[in-house]
């Protein structure tokens, strides 16, 4: 009966399968291409390819905890949990990418590109100030992805944006300090076992991948 | 008869479909209690309007749950969804404690009863993967005056009649298989009208 039933619906879902890629890619190809490149432009929040057991929740990390209200000035009376401000700070990128699907290039969108880069670049260089086995923690290490990750991205959005008088060659320099500080602290970690390449993703920005592709871990500091 | 069994299949997908979105995506959890003469319509309970002041500033509330510690793994939304469900279930149970008497209100209850406990049980899950201080933890926030009175209030609407384990279809929470278990065949002691 079973086999009946599987072979009734088998060539009606096949045959509708088959026209919606054929029929439907040629239409949206383009479009959908352009709506991923679009949506990962701003870095993954974390890779959803990821191994669940080494990469946790980001937003409930102790390190969030330590570090975000040290990037994030949300006014002395702004009584917030660490998971909410992480929230909003997320939220901004998210905004940030929308404008810059739509298509959208003025000085405020790019100011705030600016802002978006410096403000992942601090978190980020926060968590890895923080003692290096921090990062053994699963959620830990998935906030120390996801800030990395986004400050690359927003660091090369700026740096497209470059050519057309946005950012100033000191704001440049900023960016390419806290660049070089992170690209660092990668390769330490890499080595360490901390990170590694799949931490990140298939769609993680390329200085990234290219240190996690160079180094190879000699030890594991996770492992006691 | 070919024909009649693939408008069946596809009867049946669209009525599945339809049912699935409704549930899961939705979330209208309520449609899919028993019907019976105690049990009414949840859309129409008044009670959640009634109730609607008691959710308007929960954070004036110093009895709702609230975290015990800084050294925590819950979630902002986790936490205010807890205080939220909290404030709301005890408007529904202890500021009025007939309103489940009236059938519209009580499949209304019943459905949030059941969103109550498996709040509880998402946060336990998660808490679990951090360990037995992450689960104390969640398991104190769920512990405040108000949730407490929410239990008693529970207790005693099983004990009274007012709430029955058939109210609850297949899906009694874990948490008050022990009531119904204590106070299995208690008649209903609600006003007539």
């Amino acid at each position: 009966m079973a086999g009946e039933i599987f072979r009734l619906i088998r060539t009606p879902v096949i045959a509708f399968i088959g026209g919606f890629l054929v029929v439907g890619g040629w239409i949206w190809a383009p479009k959908i291409s352009n709506l991923v490149q679009g949506l990962f432009s701003g870095g993954p929040s974390v890779s959803m390819f990821a191994d669940t057991n080494r990469i946790g929740r980001p937003e409930t990390a102790p390190v969030v905890r330590s570090c975000i209200f040290k990037v994030m000035d949300l006014g002395p009376d702004a009584k917030m949990e660490p998971s909410a401000a992480y929230f909003v700070l997320k939220a901004g990128s998210m905004q940030a990418k929308v404008s810059a699907m739509l298509g959208k290039s003025d000085r405020w969108s790019e100011s705030q590109t600016l802002n978006l880069a410096n403000t992942w670049g601090e978190l980020a260089s926060c968590i890895y100030a923080l003692d290096d086995r921090e990062l053994c923690d699963p959620d830990n290490r998935a906030a120390a992805v996801e800030a990395t990750t986004k400050f690359f991205a927003y660091a090369k959005q700026t740096g497209a944006s470059a050519g057309k008088p946005a950012i100033s060659a000191s704001d440049a320099r900023v960016i390419e300090n806290v660049s070089d500080r992170l690209l660092l602290m990668l390769k330490n970690h890499r080595r360490y076992g901390t990170l590694v390449g799949a931490d990140f993703g298939s769609f993680a920005p390329a200085e990234i991948m290219q240190v996690m592709r160079s180094e190879q871990a000699t030890r594991d500091i996770c492992k006691r | 008869m070919n024909f009649l069994v693939r408008v069946a299949f596809v009867l049946g997908g669209i009525f599945l479909g339809v049912n699935l979105i409704n549930y899961f995506v939705l979330g209208h959890s309520g449609d899919y209690l028993p019907a019976g003469e105690r049990m009414g319509e949840w859309r129409e309970a008044k009670i959640r309007a009634a109730c609607y002041p008691a959710l308007e500033q929960p954070e004036r509330d110093g009895q709702l749950p609230k975290l015990s510690t800084d050294k925590h793994r819950v979630d902002w939304r986790d936490l205010d969804r807890a205080k939220e469900m909290t404030a709301a279930l005890n408007c529904y149970l202890v500021t009025h404690p007939n309103a489940i008497c009236e059938r519209n209100n009580r499949a209304y209850i019943i459905d949030y009863i059941n969103r109550y406990f498996a709040k509880f049980d998402e946060m336990m899950n998660t808490a679990k993967r951090y360990g037995e201080s992450e689960m104390s933890t969640v398991r104190d926030l769920w512990d405040s005056p108000r949730n407490r009175a929410i239990n008693a209030a529970l207790m005693m609407d099983t004990g009274n009649g007012r709430l029955i384990k058939a109210d609850f279809g297949w899906t009694v929470p874990a948490a008050m298989k022990p009531m119904f278990d204590r106070y299995n065949g208690t008649s209903d002691n609600c006003p007539r009208a």
